[in-house]
């Protein structure tokens, strides 16, 4: 490269910057802070990731408590099932998780940029380990700009095989969820997985390294669209991380002792120690950016050298643009929490769990589908009774065994016809029925008519418990 | 610049065919979709894998003329050459956005 390379902002890097995987990127090293909000910080990475890696071996009914079965269609979350018929459940799980997202950025922001997303997390995790083998920023810096030798080799290749381990243990445990993970493990031990299982591991393992490894923050400057949609769910009441300019200003290096106050600076002793510790290299103190994902982690650094420097924390720290013009107590800013627009936002919210959690809990486990079979109506015109042959779908949806039986009205003198009745429909599973149903045309008013089926399953294992009553209509049509 | 293209390409394609994928198979079951009048024989987990790289396929098609059609008439009038890389003699040598009217 003959020319000096030119970042976004205009400003020129030197030549060791590099041509990464998206723009010229300096690579950034992130420094290591400790506080309040890494503790919280961690706690989410420990929660999330006790969560994610465990939920798969717990057992529930002598099965897999949280399992997609692609392979069978259904889903299994502790005691439910979901089948594909289900999917209004998933849209408003999305719903659900979508006015959260917009609830909490409200109230404060990125906080699941921050603290709970996974691409935060696995970071967060591959840095620690990139810490505990290569040292902090100071001594990665000087490593990498060392040649190679066989210790920066063994660093480096210790690193990455740590790395490597963890990402493919995360791609196991994705395909886990959705296929048996106790059989997927005997099959990696025996070394024999279902090609399509392999890939999948290792494609869901390589995504995991090359984002937490490799892309970090330009996952969430480039490729993520709630880092680039999320500035619209702002107001000016909502808790950013902000630089106090008014306490901070004008910056200026100056010993422990200094009466700064006298030499006409300001809180900030200009050591960097923000941008250090930044994931995404920017610098709070030129105002809030887009690309801040509110991780904290300058405020924690900040306040360590506020405590080092004798002077109150909170140069940085989580405030609202009102609050910062107009002063706002600490009081304040929490009662501007609970603005109308986030009490509008908490009510919808509640409002849709509550219906969904109630539809949930009264839905009837037992579905029945009536499909008329057209191509088998009898044709003898002056015949006296009228013939109809239908397929009820019966889907049991619970993982219990039912009994039912099946029964026609609607019409005087109907019948039905079926094979010997009770049928037995195993558990989460569905059976088709072929019924011919016969009136005497003396009754039929219609051409069409309207006549309705009942499905009543019963529990044989609880005989005492009344059965479960499906009524689907249906049409009996005169030839 | 290619690199950066690339992502453009596929990783907006990567989210659309993750949601049809989800979309498509929850209304339609692989074994009792008709392929030319008989029934995918493969197993539901391969018919599901082809399906998504199916729709990855389409949606970075999509994606990729997005990109194609994007481009500005001077990045299309642009010398591909870059600048140290023309002839001697080219009047252009040291215009970087030299175009070739
Ligand atoms: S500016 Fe502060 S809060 Fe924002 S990303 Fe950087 S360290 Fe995190
Ligand atoms: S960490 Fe605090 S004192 Fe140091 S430069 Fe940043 S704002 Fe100033």
């Amino acid at each position: 490269m003959d020319t000096p390379v030119k970042s976004n902002n205009g400003a020129t890097l030197p030549e060791t910057a590099e041509q990464t995987l998206y723009e010229v990127r300096k690579k950034i090293y992130p420094r290591a802070v400790r506080g309040k909000f890494a503790a919280w910080r961690w706690t989410f990475v420990l929660l999330t990731q006790l969560v994610f890696y465990g939920a798969p071996w717990l057992s529930w009914n002598d099965r897999q408590a949280v399992l997609f079965d692609l392979v069978s269609r259904k889903f299994y979350i502790f005691g439910l099932v979901f089948w594909p018929q289900d999917i209004v459940y998933l849209t408003v799980l999305l719903i659900i998780c979508a006015y959260s997202l917009f609830l909490f950025t409200a109230v404060a922001g990125r906080l699941w940029c921050g603290f709970a997303c996974p691409q935060t997390v696995y970071t967060e995790v591959f840095m620690w380990i990139e810490r505990r083998i290569e040292g902090d920023r100071p001594a990665r810096m000087k490593l990498d700009r060392q040649p190679l030798s066989p210790r920066k080799f063994g660093l480096k290749a210790a690193k990455h095989g740590v790395w490597i381990a963890l990402a493919l243990w995360t791609g196991f445990t994705f395909v886990g969820y959705f296929t048996p993970i106790h059989v997927l493990w005997r099959e990696v031990m025996t070394l024999h997985t279902g090609s399509w299982e392999t890939f999948w591991v290792l494609f869901y393992g390589f995504a995991t390294y090359g984002n937490a490894g490799w892309m970090r923050e330009q996952v969430c400057k480039y490729m993520c669209p709630y880092a680039r949609f999320q500035s619209v769910m702002f107001d000016p009441d909502t808790l950013i991380i902000t630089y106090d300019p008014d306490r901070g200003e004008p910056r200026g290096s100056r010993g422990r002792s200094v009466d700064y106050k006298a030499k006409g600076l300001g809180d900030c002793v200009d050591c960097g120690i923000c941008v250090q510790a930044c994931p995404t290299g920017l610098d709070i103190r030129n105002g809030l950016q887009y690309e801040c994902i509110g991780c904290a982690a300058c405020i924690d650094g900040c306040n360590q050298v506020m405590d080092k420097m004798g002077y109150p924390q909170g140069l940085i720290r989580y405030s609202t643009e009102k609050a910062m013009q107009g002063h706002y107590s600490a009081e304040r800013i929490v009662k501007r929490v609970f603005r109308p627009r986030v009490l509008v936002y908490t009510a919808i919210l509640w409002l849709i769990i509550v219906v969904s959690a109630v539809t949930l809990y009264e839905r009837v486990p037992l579905k029945v589908d009536v499909i008329r079979d057209r191509g088998n109506v009898m044709h003898g015109s002056d015949d006296p009774e009228v013939q109809n042959v239908y397929r009820l779908q019966i889907m049991n949806t619970q993982e219990v065994a039912r009994d039912v039986r099946i029964s026609v009205a609607g019409v005087d003198g109907i019948k039905l016809e079926a094979e010997a009745q009770p049928i037995r429909v195993p558990a989460t599973s569905s059976r088709v029925v072929a019924v011919r149903v016969e009136a005497p045309r003396a009754s039929l008013k219609d051409r069409s008519n309207r006549i309705h089926f009942t499905v009543e399953a019963a529990d044989p294992s609880h005989p005492g418990t009344a059965p479960l009553t499906v009524v689907e209509k249906a049409a009996l049509v005169i030839p | 610049m290619r690199l950066q293209k690339l992502i453009w390409v596929l990783w907006p394609s990567f989210i659309a065919a993750g949601a049809a994928e989800a979309l498509f198979f929850t209304v339609f079951d692989p074994e009792e979709l008709p392929f030319f009048g008989t029934i995918v024989g493969a197993s539901r987990i391969a018919t599901y894998s082809v399906g998504f790289f199916l729709f990855w396929a389409f949606a970075a098609f999509s994606s990729s003329l997005t990109c194609f059609f994007q481009r500005g008439s001077d990045e299309i009038n642009r010398c591909p050459l870059p600048p140290t890389a023309r002839p001697l003699g080219c009047p252009k040598r040291s215009d970087e956005n030299a175009s070739c009217r």
